[in-house]
């Protein structure tokens, strides 16, 4: 499930044309790593709640911002439903 | 004595050249910028003409991830106005305080993104819309990305009055500037309006020129076989100084801005006064506001649009003003297109060309003026003549009027 996350992560914010190159599980979200503002958190947690049938509340959203990528693949990951994955 | 203004930087995406010279020889050769819609293009199918300007890649203005859901008018907006700062040699915080820095930059918005995200939100529901929509679309986003981009920490605005509104941001960018709440103004438009719906609500208002088999022929003002006019896109930028804040910098100066009136007709949302009289009180205004008079007038740009009514009525305004001998008259739109409220703004870059060369650019197509219209109109060649005022008009629907006066550099 991680695997299927952090692909399909990557290929969003690729489209988002954000910088991926040399990105692994231990990158942060923030200025540190990819660099990704509140819009584009705010545009990828949509693409999740999409693609994964997962919701965010406020709060979450803006902890993601804190998260490495490993991070918030595993707290996607134990909140599907293996039936809500399709 | 008030503060002079004067006008340091021009930056244009047009259909017909991205500098003042080069929209200008454009327009006195004849050159249009008026085409069919290629093949693959929204408006293809849509309408039979358009006045469409180079494109521009979001990301050579914009980061990446802010260049993806960003409308047209904003990309074109921000390249206008970096293109007006470099020529004016200005850069804020070196060559100016960037508080005393405004930005007054307008247009009707990005609508075509938001049509598509409307369009995104009818398919997929919530998750078809993009939080990167607002800052793509909103109207302000022309002139609070150009502060953002430019470090520019001093008013900044955007103005709703169509067709008028970037002659009218030329003015309010002058009233500032004598103000001194300002030594320097960045102030245009940019407008992106080929796109289906847009085009259609023009098309079926039946203010569209049709039926023309050769494109560049469509837009015709003040020709009696005219029939609507042209739809363009473009942005334009101009970079207005206090005259003492030019002249400490060593700036390069185009031309002044002497003046400018602004009003309502208060008649009806799309259709001009038919007796001018808004148009002709603006103009006078714009004299008053200028300390000069009608016969000071060497060179006068038309809003002329190619339409039936509005150029009547404009004709009427200039005859109210100027009577039976008023100044040499044409409108530059038979070649550019109606870039809405982008017009004055490029219109205002012919003016300080003119005046620079000592030459007045013609009406293209103008073949057969209406009869009784006897206004001076250049025709076919530009008009050589050494002018020392130069009038420029941008009417707007929703019947707002404005009038803007250039000059020579001066004292």
């Amino acid at each position: 499930m991680t695997d299927e996350i952090r692909a399909f992560l990557f290929a969003a914010l690729t489209e988002m044309k954000y910088d991926i190159e040399g990105a692994d599980d231990d990158t942060v979200f923030g200025p540190a790593g990819l660099d990704v503002d509140s819009l584009g958190l705010a545009e990828l947690a949509v693409r999740v709640e999409d693609r994964f049938g997962v919701t965010f509340d406020d709060d979450e959203a803006e902890a993601l911002a804190m998260m490495t990528v490993g991070e918030f693949c595993r707290t996607v990951g134990a909140r599907v439903q293996p039936s809500s994955a399709h | 004595m008030r503060a002079g203004v004067t006008v340091t930087g021009i930056g244009l995406v047009s259909p017909v050249g991205s500098t003042a010279a080069e929209v200008f020889d454009a327009v006195c050769a004849g050159r249009s910028g008026l085409a069919r819609p290629a093949e693959g293009h929204p408006v293809h199918g849509v309408v039979d003409v358009a006045a469409f300007s180079p494109d521009i890649d979001p990301a050579s203005v914009l980061p990446g991830p802010e260049s993806r859901v960003v409308d047209r008018a904003v990309v074109m907006a921000l390249r206008a106005a970096g293109d007006a700062l470099a020529d004016a040699g200005v850069e804020v915080g070196r060559d100016v305080d960037p508080y005393r820095v405004a930005v007054i930059v307008s247009g009707v918005g990005g609508l075509s993104t938001l049509a598509s995200q409307v369009l995104a939100r009818a398919e997929r529901g919530r998750f078809g819309v993009s939080p990167y929509m607002l800052p793509g679309t909103l109207p302000n986003m022309g002139a609070a990305r150009i502060a953002i981009r430019h470090g520019i920490r001093g008013y900044t605005s955007s103005i709703g009055t169509a067709c008028a509104a970037g002659a009218q941001s030329i003015g309010e960018a002058l009233r500032i500037l004598r103000a001194d709440e300002a030594d320097l103004v960045l102030c245009g438009c940019s407008e992106a309006p080929l796109f289906p719906t847009f085009a259609d609500a023009f098309g079926n208002a039946r203010a569209l020129a049709h039926g023309w088999s050769d494109p560049t022929a469509a837009s015709r003002p003040f020709d009696r076989r005219r029939n609507g006019l042209v739809l363009g896109e473009g942005a334009g930028v101009f970079v207005l100084e206090r005259t003492a804040h030019a002249v400490a910098r060593g700036a390069r100066r185009h031309a002044d801005l002497l003046g400018w009136g602004a009003n309502n007709d208060a008649y009806h949302p799309t259709t001009p006064r038919p007796d001018g009289s808004g148009a002709a009180h603006c103009m006078r205004t714009a004299l008053r506001d200028a300390g000069l008079g009608p016969d000071d007038v060497g060179y006068l740009n038309a809003h002329g649009t190619s339409t039936r009514a509005g150029d009547a009525a404009e004709v009427a305004a200039l005859r109210d003003v100027f009577g039976a001998a008023g100044p040499p008259v044409s409108s530059t739109k038979g070649v550019t297109g109606h870039v809405l409220g982008v017009s004055g703004v490029i219109e205002a870059a012919i003016g300080v060309e003119a005046l620079r060369r000592g030459l007045l650019p013609p009406t293209h197509n103008l073949d057969d003026p209406d009869p009784g219209d006897d206004l001076d109109h250049i025709r076919k060649q530009p008009r050589e003549a050494a002018v020392t005022t130069v009038m420029s008009n941008s009417f707007g629907f929703g019947g707002h009027n404005v009038s803007l006066l250039l000059g020579p550099p001066g004292a």
